[in-house]
């Protein structure tokens, strides 16, 4: 009980000691930026308020000396316990503050003082020496001021005043203005000058042998003495220059000289992020705001900050330097929540918004279509926030993490988040996040993982790491620690296994990785329980799934849905974001209703502030519930009425029950929406000289950048070198029109529609079935590795002779759609461009591609489609009377070895599919030219091997099996972290044994599932996905039982153990 | 070589040969039914958004009008050709024939691909198209309608036009209006209510109650969905639905031995006809794989998907208390399957006949378009009944009397009805 209380008290006592140093920093403060108070007022309230902050106020008395002057607290009374600490200016001690205690006490930390008070001490006289050299410096300026202004009534020799004035206060400036004096008479060219500066110099530099001219010797110079040298430069000032022009380069050059200190200390890479700021902080007062800084040393100042803020990649820096001023630095500074030591990056997403947002604001006077374009309210925290976190908790051995099995690295995952959730943050960043948080207030926030990894180009780092959203209500600490554990957890997400094995595959796993955190306010509105932005999105300059001939590449393209673009940002498994391209708002990819809503979003996701929650809800459930409370909700749904899309005219949603769908036709028709994206598009990708890729959101009034970088960083739309003088044989065909950017897989197999024979066809029936022999196809033949080719618009409908009749699920394991359009009489028949199943294309990252085979110039290597070995009739026997129609080619069969290559590059609208050797995954080469997908490396392996394992320890005799086959990606060596692995049981007949069979391997298909979840962390249902054949399967090569001596891509047969 | 190549019309002609040889019919009456009465080809021209002009080229053609004034659709399609329009357009007359309604067939069309222009060129063509025939039609003479990628919102701005052209109103010009825009009530229902019609008078023709019996629909669409509904009322048990997935691509089948009610499953179906499989299992239904809705234990088949569903590999595996299969999708059987349901006996009314309802509803749009005074929806669903009835006693009269195939009885007796009409009025 006493303890405790006793306890309690010290604690009290404590804070009562830190609130009492607050209050007097405070006052000292007050008293500092007071521009009423003049010189002494200052130092006496400063003076006065100093014992105020000592634990023993009363015995307390300070003094502060400065220069010449003195200033003593009221009941000053010295003794021989006191402390003292220097007033430091430019190096040169130029004063002391010491405080006393007039009799003793008990002893503390540093005598009967405590180490809080030493550090206030320190404190109040760096503050000090920043004011008294604030004032000089001011002093300076106003006497330099007030002599310009005389001069030009005619005084004469006011520079001189100067001059000496300097050599007094400032010796060393002195010399530096020299020095500029004599350098000036150069450029003015006067020869006595030119003279005097080539032979002579000051006892420095050494005389070396007698030859003038050898270009590797030093020039002998004539040595003058200090005097001597400083006489001539004034002697020459005074014959050659007026004093009108000499008073105003010194003022200038003053200015130059203070802000060389921050120069020097932002390219000083031993310089804290905190100093800098503090530098900047000064500096900025005395100079930026009077814009009196010579162009060439902002330049370099600004030059420098971006690199110690952002990047050293020049490429950034040669840009960002055009429009970024020391202004918005100044700003930002503000904004960073540092540690002492940080000497940290913000890292690539700062950036990239940093300089977007600069951009933008250059061009917002001139056109007000960028008016409403705002950055949503941002607090960064530098790259190496992790490595203090980690050191404050002696967590560094987390970093060799990268090292471990991957396995391992999974495994021991979730409890790297748990003790990284349970651990504490160094007290300065409490600091610094308690006053982001003040400056948030209790808007919901969003924690953004801002990685150095980002700039290194050609990786694309986008959802590797963690971005999390905050509904950030409460009181202050709920909300402070809910943003810590989130902090916590996206620094846990830099040692999650999928970004390690990202990096482990690129070579980048040694780049030391830091992580920057943004913390942002999420756009939004809060509508009921629920908190979000109307609608958000991201969009591209270059338009790279172009669904009309009539949209060009620079029409870019948009990605629009309801609420939080988290939906828009991510491929969607099981909705559509609208699409639209910015350059042809009016060209949709959908035009009847049937389309328009099945196409259209049909969920939203929204931050839950009662649950505290993300939440993916139907925009059907959350208009329920919130009616056309919705933020400009017109702009945002149509109503279907008669089998009209009609949007909603006046108060919105009148009825409940109304059928609602999201097409944006209000925010495209009736807003400058699309004009707006559009022109931001175009600017910045005029201006970056490069496609970019942009994350917006909205909250119904105004437009927020959120994100913004190159597009080509996107590795799945950048453009593929494509190589010159290919031997023709090698080539199958050439495209020069209508190319999108987008990486293909190597192929295997191609599936190829005569579109000759196609035409002779006859039958209705005969050309509906071939639209069922592509889906049969479909199924069989290697995910993503095969392409299809055909005559027209694939997914004709009502007049199938356009086009082969197949619906997206016959084709959604295709690599890429490829129409071919064949001259017919004189003219060249429309293309579909996938619309018939277009966004699910999107989604799927399916390419197409028209083809032309007719056009000059175009290489279409139809021999070889027609006359190659055609293994369909004994793919698909029951469509064998097709086979005149359709062809299929095993790539590697026909081409001893070599696989179909597609290189598409757009920027210079040229396509090209090459036979070439496969490149064996995990390989240098595989780096640079892989595909979208996540390429796995040796998933296939342990699949194989456990495979290799069940059929040696299965009793054949028992189950009446004749053998084990394996077949699919397991077998083929392209087997990822979610793949099955396949296997087909050649039996007798069905038997009852069967049954025991198949709960044995039930077991192993569960086990097996686990081990690769560990592996891989993808959660299947089982791994194993068996098939039973019987005798008669195979002669009628029914289902599965093709694959048994199939003429490509057979399954394989297992070892069995014959003697069990 | 080319008479090789699949083409619409001769498709549509050789079928008229083929009845037309059953009919004797006289060579001038062939010569007469074989091609359209008139055709228009013409330009429409367009200024485009990018200020430049397009050209278009549409088509009308008017196959037959001896009953009445054309009725028929119009297409946009970007490979659009004559033919196929041909074809359409005398399926329309047929269709219109066996029904009994006093229409004649048309069917028209712009090669155009609306997913390459935006609706402000689309309603251009629109305009240019009623510009170039406003003479040629209107509500006595040829009357278009939706189809193909074209919608009430492109009907409305053609009835515009042509109204603008001709200086009043003429609601009766075209027809898929939106409802409170000269559109006719009974319209969604009007397909499934149809085929249902005529499943109960084939009931009756067959001798057994609708009470007793089951059936097993293949969609989940509106023709379906309405189909159920009103066989459900009539007493009848449907035991499984099929529909398809899109998150899963592929269809499944829904089945429930208790009993499905129209109700429940709407209650858990989004806008396409796709069915929420979670929501299924817990209301008692068994999820089954695609093919399973024609292998049920049914008296009644009602393919409402799509086309070529019924083939020859899955005929085989149909149930054998299945009576009827009524084809509530266009095409939905494949001339293999055709046959081996005629030797099977089963009773099929066929897909003109028996999805008729859509075709009848426009003619009660047209008509109350006419007159601008517009029915209750229980008015149009009444006459509507009166009209499928009669349609079907008439085919099925016909089919008992000569001993055809459902399929061939209908086409005879469209076919015949439209050559005695011109031979009435004189025209052969």
């Amino acid at each position: 009980m006493t303890i405790n209380s006793a306890n309690i008290n010290n604690l009290v006592h404590a804070l009562e000691e830190r609130a009492k140093e607050l209050n007097c920093l405070y006052t000292i403060e007050d008293a500092i930026n007071n521009p009423e108070f003049t010189y002494d007022k200052v130092f006496s309230t400063v003076v006065n308020a100093i014992p105020k902050g000592w634990q023993f106020t009363d015995i307390t008395s300070a003094v502060i000396v400065a220069g010449t002057v003195r200033f003593t607290s009221g009941n000053f009374c010295e003794s021989k316990y006191f402390m003292k600490s220097e007033i430091i200016i430019d190096e040169v001690v130029k004063g002391y503050v010491q405080v006393f205690y007039s009799k003793e006490t008990p002893q503390f930390d540093e005598g009967p003082f405590l180490k809080e008070e030493r550090k206030l001490l320190d404190t109040i006289a760096d503050r000090l020496s920043l004011y008294i050299h604030h004032e000089e410096s001011k002093r300076i300026l106003n006497n330099l001021q007030k002599i310009k202004d005389n001069s030009r009534t005619g005084t004469k020799e006011n520079w001189r005043i100067i001059i000496e004035m300097l050599f007094r206060t400032d010796p060393v400036l002195y010399k530096t203005i020299l020095r500029k004096l004599l350098y000036h008479l150069c450029w003015n060219d006067i020869k006595e000058a030119i003279d005097f500066l080539s032979s002579s110099s000051i006892e420095m530099i050494a005389s070396g042998d007698e030859t003038p001219f050898d270009e590797n010797k030093p020039l002998k110079r004539k040595l003058v003495n200090n005097d001597e040298y400083e006489s001539t430069i004034l002697h020459l000032t005074e014959k050659h220059l007026k004093d009108e022009e000499v008073i105003e380069k010194i003022q200038k050059w003053i200015t130059d000289d203070k802000i060389s200190s921050l120069v020097k200390a932002v390219e000083n890479n031993n310089t804290s992020l905190p100093a800098i700021s503090e530098i900047l902080r000064k500096h900025y007062k005395i100079a930026i705001e009077k814009h009196e800084v010579s162009t060439s040393i902002d330049k370099g100042l600004r030059v420098s900050l971006l690199r110690r803020f952002f990047t050293e990649q020049t490429e950034y820096i040669t840009l960002a330097k055009e429009y970024v001023d020391l202004d918005d630095f100044y700003n930002l500074i503000d904004k960073i929540i540092f540690s002492p030591t940080s000497h940290g990056k913000l890292g690539g997403k700062s950036a990239g918004l940093f300089l977007a947002s600069n951009i933008i604001k250059k061009f917002t006077q001139d056109n007000e279509l960028l008016g409403n374009i705002k950055i949503p309210k941002t607090w960064y925290i530098p790259s190496d926030g992790i490595i203090q976190f980690l050191q404050y908790n002696n967590l560094e051995e987390v970093i060799e993490q990268k090292y471990k099995d991957i396995e391992e690295i999974r495994r021991e995952y979730p409890h790297i988040i748990q003790i990284f959730k349970n651990s504490l943050f160094p007290p300065e960043m409490i600091q610094g996040l308690s006053v982001a948080l003040d400056d948030f207030g209790d808007k919901p926030l969003i924690v953004r993982s801002s990685s150095l990894l980002e700039d290194q180009v050609g990786a694309a780092f986008s959802g590797k790491y963690k971005s999390l959203f905050l509904a950030n209500k409460g009181n202050k600490k709920e909300r402070m620690s809910a943003l810590m554990d989130v902090i916590a957890e996206v620094y846990a997400s830099t040692f999650s296994p999928d970004p390690i094995e990202y990096r482990a595959e690129r070579g980048l796993l040694d780049f030391h990785e830091e992580m920057g955190i943004m913390i942002q306010e999420v756009v939004g509105k809060q509508v009921g329980d629920y908190y979000f932005p109307a609608f958000a999105g991201v969009a591209f300059s270059n338009n790279e799934f172009r669904w009309s001939p009539r949209i060009k590449r620079e029409d870019g393209l948009l990605r629009l849905v309801p609420g939080l673009g988290t939906r828009a940002v991510d491929r969607l498994s099981d909705d559509y974001p609208t699409l639209i391209a910015p350059g042809q708002p009016n060209l949709r990819v959908n035009v009847t209703l049937d389309e328009m809503i099945k196409y259209s979003p049909m969920k939203i996701d929204v931050i839950n502030l009662k649950n505290n929650d993300f939440q993916s809800k139907t925009v059907k459930e959350l208009l329920d519930e919130i009616g056309d409370s919705y933020p400009k909700i017109n702009n945002i749904i149509s109503v279907i009425k008669n089998n009209l899309l009609v949007s909603p005219i006046g108060f919105g949603l009148d009825d409940s029950n109304s059928d609602v769908v999201v097409t944006f036709d209000g925010l495209i028709k009736n807003t400058k929406f699309i004009k707006q994206v559009d022109l931001i598009l175009n600017i910045l990708q005029e201006k970056t000289k490069a496609p970019v890729d942009l994350e917006f959101a909205s909250d119904g009034n105004d437009f927020y950048l959120l994100q913004c970088r190159p597009q080509s960083r996107t590795r799945e739309t950048a453009p593929d070198s494509i190589p010159r003088d290919i031997p023709p044989d090698k080539i199958l065909f050439t495209a020069k029109k209508h190319i999108s950017n987008g990486k293909v897989p190597e192929i295997s197999h191609i599936v190829y529609v005569d579109p000759e024979k196609y035409n002779e066809i006859g039958n209705r029936n005969d050309l509906l079935a071939i639209g069922r022999a592509v889906g049969r196809l479909n199924k069989i033949l290697p995910k993503r590795q095969f392409i299809l080719m055909g005559p027209g618009r694939w997914g004709s409908r009502g007049d199938i002779k356009l086009g082969v009749n197949v619906t997206y699920s016959d084709i959604n394991n295709t690599s890429m759609l490829i129409e071919i359009a064949r001259k017919k009489g004189n003219y060249i028949p429309d293309l579909s461009f996938g619309t018939h199943f277009f966004q699910d294309l999107v989604e799927a990252s399916i390419r197409y591609l028209p083809l032309y085979p007719d056009d000059a110039g175009i290489i279409f290597n139809e021999l070889f489609l027609k006359r190659s070995k055609n293994i369909f009739p004994d793919l698909v026997p029951e469509f064998s009377h097709l086979k005149d129609v359709i062809s299929v080619i095993d790539v590697p069969e026909t081409k001893d070895g070599m696989i179909l290559r597609v290189l598409i590059n757009a920027d210079l609208e040229e396509s090209v599919a090459i036979f070439s050797s496969p490149v064996k995954s995990g390989s240098k080469e595989n780096i640079s030219s892989d595909v979208s997908e996540w390429k796995p490396s040796d998933q296939w392996k342990w699949r194989h091997k456990m495979a290799e394992q069940i059929a040696s320890q299965v009793n054949p005799n028992l189950y009446g099996i004749r053998g084990i086959y394996i077949f699919g990606s397991t077998k083929n060596a392209t087997a990822g972290p979610a793949s099955d692995i396949d296997l087909l049981i050649h039996i007798d007949n069905y038997s009852d044994r069967l049954e025991e069979l198949k709960i044995w391997l039930d077991g192993w298909s569960k086990c097996l599932s686990e081990i690769n979840y560990i592996r891989t962390g993808y959660k299947t249902n089982g791994l194993l996905d068996v098939h039973f054949v019987t005798d008669l399967d195979i002669e009628n090569k029914t289902s599965w039982a093709v694959k048994i001596n199939a003429v490509t891509d057979a399954a394989k047969p297992l070892l069995m153990n014959l003697q069990s | 070589m080319a008479d090789k190549n699949f083409n619409a019309f001769q498709m549509a002609q050789t079928q008229f040969d083929k009845v037309a040889e059953i009919l004797t019919l006289d060579e001038p009456t062939r010569q007469l039914l074989r091609e359209p009465l008139r055709e228009y080809h013409f330009s429409i021209p367009v200024k485009m958004d990018d200020g430049t002009t397009k050209v278009f080229k549409g088509f009308r053609v008017q196959h037959n009008d001896a009953f009445g004034p054309c009725k028929g659709g119009i297409r946009f399609h970007p490979q659009e050709t004559v033919d196929t329009v041909r074809a359409l357009a005398m399926w329309m007359t047929w269709k219109c024939a066996v029904v009994g309604i006093p229409l004649g067939g048309g069917k028209g069309g712009v090669i155009c691909d609306p997913h390459n222009l935006s609706m402000r060129e689309q309603e251009q063509i629109c305009r240019g198209w009623v510009r170039q025939l406003a003479k040629d039609v209107g509500p006595l003479n040829d009357v278009p309608a939706p189809d193909v990628m074209t919608s009430s919102q492109h009907m409305l701005w053609m009835l515009d036009e042509f109204e603008t052209i001709k200086g009043s109103k003429y609601p009766g010009f075209i027809t898929g209006k939106p409802i409170g825009l000269g559109g006719s009530l009974g319209r969604t229902e009007a397909t499934g209510y149809g085929v249902i019609f005529t499943v109960r008078e084939a009931l009756k023709m067959l001798g057994i109650r609708p009470e007793d019996t089951t059936a097993s629909i293949q969609g989940f669409g509106n023709v379906a969905q309405y189909a159920l509904q009103l066989y459900s009322m009539l007493g009848g048990k449907v035991v499984c639905v099929s529909c398809w997935d899109q998150k899963d691509q592929k269809a499944y089948s829904f089945k429930k031995t208790s009993g499905i009610t129209f109700e429940e499953l709407t209650g858990i179906t989004d806008r396409f006809g796709g069915i929420d499989q979670k929501k299924a299992i817990e209301l008692g239904y068994e999820i089954l794989d695609a093919d399973a809705w024609i292998e049920q234990d049914v008296d009644i088949l009602i393919p409402a998907a799509m086309e070529n569903q019924v083939r020859e590999d899955n005929i085989v595996k149909v149930g054998k208390k299945v009576k009827i299969i009524a084809e509530g999708a266009n095409g939905p059987t494949t001339p293999e399957a055709d046959k081996i349901i005629e030797e099977k006996g089963i009773f099929l009314i066929p897909d003109f006949l028996a999805n008729a309802g859509g075709v009848t509803c426009s003619y009660f749009e047209q008509v109350q378009s006419n007159m601008n005074y517009f029915w209750e929806k229980d008015e149009v669903l009444g006459k509507l009944d009166y009209i499928m009835t009669s349609a079907f006693n008439a085919v099925s009269d016909l089919s008992k009397k000569k001993n055809l195939y459902m399929r061939d009885a209908a086409y005879v007796i469209s076919i015949s009805r439209v050559a005695q009409a011109c031979k009435d009025r004189g025209w052969s």
